[in-house]
């Protein structure tokens, strides 16, 4: 068990091999092993005939100075993150691939769904699909493309706040990011209506990251997706992921000021 | 005699007492350090904790593997050399004795003649 002003140093040491952009599991697996390797040179001490404060003070100089123990790291280049050294790639482009491929995905899963979704109700009723059963795969898939669309881009954008915070990367990069994910998400939609015979599904996809981009200029004439639509998604998207920022912000803040007050209470 | 520090002269040396050591068999880091202590005679002497980001650098480039094993409760992180690795620490082995040979033979010592460097 490290007494608490060793542990205020490891988390010392974490913090800024993070803010150094050292990848995180590294970071992590580090302070694991310095950790494990300071109780058992207090262990060595101890069994030497040192009292505990005496063994942990030598446990620490012999594990090496905290400057030591970061230079050491930082020295290794290989061990900085890809997030770290290529972060314009990360929160510039990734928005924009990893949108276009779950629209992409979600539209090929939702084809397949529905190639074999006639054959799964005739299995389970013994009826060939009609009128009634079309309502009701409108509405399931209705509900399915409006997860996607809706939710798809508030569960990037929180993954790209979630990895930026975990490297401790600058708040810029990961606003970019988000930013990105809320204002191009909202301008994906995609939409489904089965007429009630087969082969009369209706399955359509309308992306504002079609060229020649008219869903941006606001030519609504010549665009099949509805310009004021797209706008009001995006104020949502990013009404949302500002609630959501400030509020895990705060809690972060709050969990942080908590353990300092523990550490220097103990 | 005084232990070593670190310098432009220990450049390479913490991979490749690492590679030696762990050519014997795996190990977790403080047995690895204590291993190398006694290998080096005490003669080598730096922060233990800085041997960490060399085997990290190791593990990445395929020099070595490691696994968690549940010690007495605790999980270890026990590191092992790679076939890459054998491969490097054998190169390593040849490039310093070339070296150590040709510093016996400046120092008027009893090494091979013929150094090429």
């Amino acid at each position: 068990m490290l007494p608490s002003r060793f542990d205020r140093q490891f988390r010392r040491l974490s913090e800024r091999l993070l803010h150094a952009g050292i990848a995180p599991r590294h970071v992590r697996r580090y302070v694991c092993e310095l950790s494990d390797h300071f109780d058992d040179l207090v262990r060595e001490e101890k069994e030497g005939g040192a009292g505990h404060e005496l063994a942990a003070t030598r446990a620490l100089s012999r594990l090496g100075h905290e400057d030591d123990l970061a230079a050491a790291m930082l020295a290794r280049p290989e061990l900085r993150s890809f997030m770290a050294r290529f972060p314009w790639a990360v929160f510039g482009l990734g928005p924009i691939i990893l949108l276009a491929l779950s629209v992409v995905g979600a539209l090929y899963f939702e084809v397949w769904l529905l190639n074999h979704s006639g054959g799964v109700f005739t299995y389970l009723t013994g009826q060939r699909p009609g009128p009634a059963s079309a309502r009701l795969a409108t509405r399931i898939y209705t509900v399915y493309n409006t997860l996607i669309v809706y939710g798809g881009p508030l569960l990037f954008a929180w993954l790209f706040y979630w990895m930026g915070t975990r490297q401790r990367m600058r708040p810029a990069w990961m606003l970019t990011g988000v930013v990105l994910i809320c204002v191009l998400g909202g301008f994906q939609n995609l939409i489904f209506y089965d007429k009630g015979y087969v082969g009369g599904g209706v399955l359509l996809i309308e992306s504002g990251l079609i060229s020649p981009f008219v869903h941006f200029t606001g030519d609504s004439f010549f665009s099949p997706f509805p310009y004021a639509e797209g706008l009001a998604r995006v104020a949502m998207n990013l009404a949302i992921a500002a609630g959501a920022w400030l509020w895990l912000t705060a809690r972060t803040k709050a969990g942080a000021t908590a353990v300092e007050f523990h550490t220097a209470r103990t | 005699m005084r232990p070593m520090a670190s310098s432009s002269f220990m450049n390479g040396v913490p991979e490749l007492l690492i590679l030696r050591t762990l050519s014997t068999g795996e190990m977790y880091g403080y047995e690895l350090v204590q291993a190398i202590r006694t290998r080096t005679n005490q003669a080598i002497k730096v922060g233990e904790g800085v041997v960490y980001p060399a085997l990290h650098a190791l593990e990445t480039e395929g020099m070595l593997k490691s696994r968690r094993k549940l010690v007495n409760g605790r999980t270890r992180v026990y590191y092992a050399l790679t076939r890459k690795g054998e491969k490097h620490l054998a190169d390593l082995v040849r490039h310093w004795q070339h070296i150590t040979d040709a510093i016996g033979f400046a120092i008027g010592g009893t090494a091979h003649a013929a150094v090429t460097l």
